[in-house]
């Protein structure tokens, strides 16, 4: 069988750096070959190439006549105020004169949807629609262009337990049509459930080529790291002193309200806040951080950290450098101050213990954020938000789309703020995550509190079914 | 980018346009572009006559540029800076035809006046857009009529100066003249300190809390916001800030040049300014090299329209053109780096 792409000796670098060196990489119809590697491994790069993005220095991608290569970016690119057939026919939409025949354009886009198994209202504006959902519509305005190779980034990062599944039955039937598929993932576990072929990407080159059926989630990840993972921090005894009490709590409106939400939480302890994307979480955080108006109580006397659920629009100043956003939210302490200047050097200071401490790689701390990968990024606000020790971190997804490293890097950060006696509310979409660090899990549906428990009664069959709603 | 080739792709290049641009117009007009420019440079800087006009042209622009591009650093696109320079002027005038005090503190309280009244009127905007969300670009844009109205209704009737011929305020007492910098031309001391206030905006934008609050909310509002700065009430300060800052160059104008009130005070200052503001990258130090180009422009057209035959109008065309292109570049430049637009 002749492969759909490929890419031979490709090689690409930017200022300072070989991003992709010397990649063989070949794409079979029907298969689904997962891209892992660490962030800056050079696996973006590489799908950029592939899909046509940006040019090589050198090497070549090769499609046969007739191949056709579509990409579905981690961040979407969509029009939320579109409708969703506005959105997936965009550029594309079929006419009838001068006028867009709306009702081709429906059927078109429900055939597609109907054949794939992607359940959608094409009529639906999508800035209203759940991430899972939206993802849907990037995927269906792909599949609308018929492509023989389909490249997808961190598909399922933001999606919960069920999304996930359903994302992957609809590419195993993609598959199953002929269409080629790679994904590119931190999510090793979703490798070896879905993939059938992976390749290992670290420092721009590939180091390993496997067919999942012969490996493991923990080999691929040595494989990735060049070396063992590091372990999560060990949960320690703490000493429990109250810090945080929550009742009656009510905010926002519309499907992300919160509905008398109530938590109680003591330093040294970390609440998991489990559910599925859109039930309230952003909602609660933003009460507590006390960004927006509530009823009900909060109580809390104390410092407090806060990693925010988008780093970029939410945590950083893209065009910054790595020591102007270190002082971003920490800016009106007067510790941040000398005179009426900000104190640069003790911010740099700063800077350069959050490098080392969460092993950002920059080449220097005065380099813009917008130029380092996701996961340093997020090292940085999370850096951030744990530097002056506070007594209260609010963390949501906090290793979201970052590799298995850098997410055991970060998980330990937490767990360690946590052993010193801090009290960590961790609202994460990742089960596993929760389930891991968490001292007691609270169930979130629909704004309100489903389920709580304690780390001894953890039990993940019953937790996974109140996410879903049924009790 | 570094910074100079991001320098080169905007500024330095919007030169480059401007230079070709006018070439251009002078081989239409019948003119070999070298005699346009030798004009141009003559006229602006042929002698201690002419360098002392480009700079007082300079200053005038120099102050609204610093405060557009403060606003402009917050994410606010300042464009009321002509009813601002109105607005200060009057102040600084209709003050000084009533003030019996010493020379400097009176020049002193007319300064203050023109910036408090500048600051005014921007702040009208600025609560406008903090309050009910109003768009400040039409806000400030609209206020420029409403200011050229009452100025002029103001000088044709009350504070018109009893021996005044036209819409204007009795001349000012030869003390409450700002004293003149270069003997023999009418550059005042308004130019240093329009410089002393650009450096003192570039450590301000640069170095303190206030600054660093200003640039996030300008570089990404949401960020901002969750970092504890108050976004409505900063919009407000910046917008007066900004106002303020015209409006003191309205005052300079009063006392250093016209020595009194008129509505002549501005040829369209407040909107080249623009010009002046993007050409500088709104950095202050930059805007002063900006205006002096500038400067050079508005006082060598004159020369440049008398022996080369280029309508000095042409050279307002092509600064809006300039305008345009930065304006584009940004755009385009933030599209493509994936920022906020």
């Amino acid at each position: 069988m002749n492969p759909a792409l490929s890419l031979r000796n490709v090689r690409k670098s930017f200022p300072g750096v070989v991003a992709v060196d010397d990649v063989d990489l070949d794409l079979y119809p029907g298969e689904i070959h997962a891209l892992v590697g660490e962030n800056g491994a050079g696996k973006s790069t590489l799908s950029a190439i592939a899909f046509g993005e940006l040019q090589p220095d050198a090497g070549s991608v090769v499609t046969p006549p007739g191949g056709t290569v579509g990409l579905v970016h981690q961040h979407f690119e969509l029009i939320g105020r579109l409708r969703v057939w506005q959105n997936v026919l965009l550029g594309r939409e079929p006419r009838r004169g001068w006028r867009i025949d709306e009702a081709a354009a429906r059927e078109r886009v429900l055939a597609i949807a109907r054949r794939d198994g992607l359940e959608i209202d094409p009529d639906a504006f999508v800035e209203t629609l759940p991430i899972g959902v939206q993802q849907r519509v990037e995927l269906l305005r792909e599949l609308d262009r018929e492509p023989t190779v389909l490249l997808l980034d961190e598909p399922t990062a933001a999606l919960a337990p069920a999304e996930i599944e359903s994302f992957f039955a609809t590419v195993t039937q993609l598959a199953a049509r002929g269409t080629a598929i790679m994904i590119v993932t931190h999510k090793l576990q979703e490798v070896i459930a879905y993939a059938t072929r992976a390749t290992v990407m670290r420092h721009g080159r590939v180091v390993e080529r496997v067919l999942t059926a012969e490996t493991n989630v923990d080999a691929i990840a040595r494989a990735m790291v060049g070396g063992e993972v590091p372990p999560v921090a060990a949960r320690a005894a703490t000493e429990k002193t109250p810090c945080l009490h929550v009742k009656d709590l009510s905010a926002g409106s519309g499907a992300t309200r919160l509905n008398d939400f109530f938590l109680d939480l003591r330093g040294g302890e970390i609440a998991g806040i489990a559910g599925v994307e859109g039930n309230g979480q952003s909602t609660l955080a933003d009460a507590l951080a006390g960004l927006i108006e509530y009823t009900g109580t909060i109580a809390f006397h104390g410092t407090l950290g806060v990693i925010p659920q988008d780093r970029q629009r939410e945590g950083l100043v893209m065009n910054w450098s790595l020591v102007e956003n270190t002082l971003l939210g920490r800016q009106h302490r007067k510790a941040a101050r000398r005179g009426f200047e900000l104190d640069r050097a003790r911010a740099r200071q700063e800077t350069l213990a959050i490098r080392d401490g969460f092993d950002i790689r920059a080449a220097s701390v005065d380099i813009a954020v917008k130029t380092l990968s996701g996961g340093n990024q997020q090292k940085l606000v999370a850096g951030r938000a744990l530097i002056d020790e506070p007594d209260l971190i609010i963390a949501y997804n906090p290793t979201r789309g970052v590799d298995v490293g850098a997410a055991s890097l970060l998980q330990s950060r937490l767990v360690e703020a946590r052993n010193r006696g801090a009290a960590v509310v961790l609202i994460s979409f990742e089960l596993d995550e929760i389930l891991a660090l968490a001292d007691h899990v609270i169930v979130m549906y629909r704004g309100a509190v489903l389920g709580a428990f304690d780390r001894e009664a953890f039990d993940r069959a019953t937790i996974g079914r109140l996410m879903a709603g049924s009790s | 980018m570094t910074r100079l080739s991001r320098w080169f792709a905007g500024p330095l290049g919007a030169i480059v346009l401007l230079v070709v641009l006018m070439s251009l117009a002078m081989i239409v007009a019948g003119t070999s572009p070298v005699d346009g420019f030798t004009a141009l440079l003559v006229g602006a800087l042929g002698g201690r006559n002419e360098i002392g006009e480009t700079l007082v042209a300079a200053t005038a622009l120099l102050f609204p540029a610093l405060g557009i591009a403060l606003a402009f650093r917050a994410g606010l696109f300042n464009i009321g800076a002509e009813g601002q320079l109105l607005v200060g002027g009057l102040c600084a005038g209709a003050l000084g035809n009533v003030l019996t005090l010493p020379g400097p503190l009176g020049i002193t309280l007319m300064l203050l006046a023109g910036f408090i009244g500048g600051g005014a009127w921007g702040a009208i905007a600025g609560w406008m857009k903090a309050r009910f969300g109003a768009n400040e670009i039409i806000a400030t844009l609209m206020l420029n009529f409403v200011a050229a109205y009452v100025a002029l209704e103001l000088v044709s009737g009350p504070l018109k100066g009893p021996l005044a011929a036209g819409a204007e305020t009795a001349w000012l007492e030869p003390k409450y003249w700002l004293p003149t910098l270069l003997p023999g031309t009418r550059l005042s001391i308004a130019l240093l300190v329009a410089l002393a206030l650009a450096l003192f905006l570039q450590w301000v934008l640069a170095r303190t809390v206030f600054g660093y609050d200003l640039r996030a909310s300008g570089e990404a509002p949401e960020a901002a916001r969750r970092s504890g700065i108050n976004i409505a009430r900063l919009t407000w300060i910046a917008l007066t800030l900004s106002g303020a800052i015209a409006g003191l160059g309205g005052a300079t104008i009063v006392t250093g040049e016209l020595h009194r009130f008129n509505t002549q005070l501005s040829p369209g200052y407040g909107f080249t300014a623009i010009a002046v503001a993007l050409v500088g990258d709104l950095q202050p130090l930059w805007i002063c090299l900006a205006a002096f180009g500038f400067g050079m422009l508005e006082s060598g057209g004159l020369a440049m329209q008398a022996s080369a035959q280029v309508p000095k109008d042409a050279i307002h065309v092509i600064e809006g053109l300039i305008i345009l292109v930065l304006a584009a570049r940004r755009y385009v430049a933030t599209r493509v780096e994936g920022g906020p637009v």
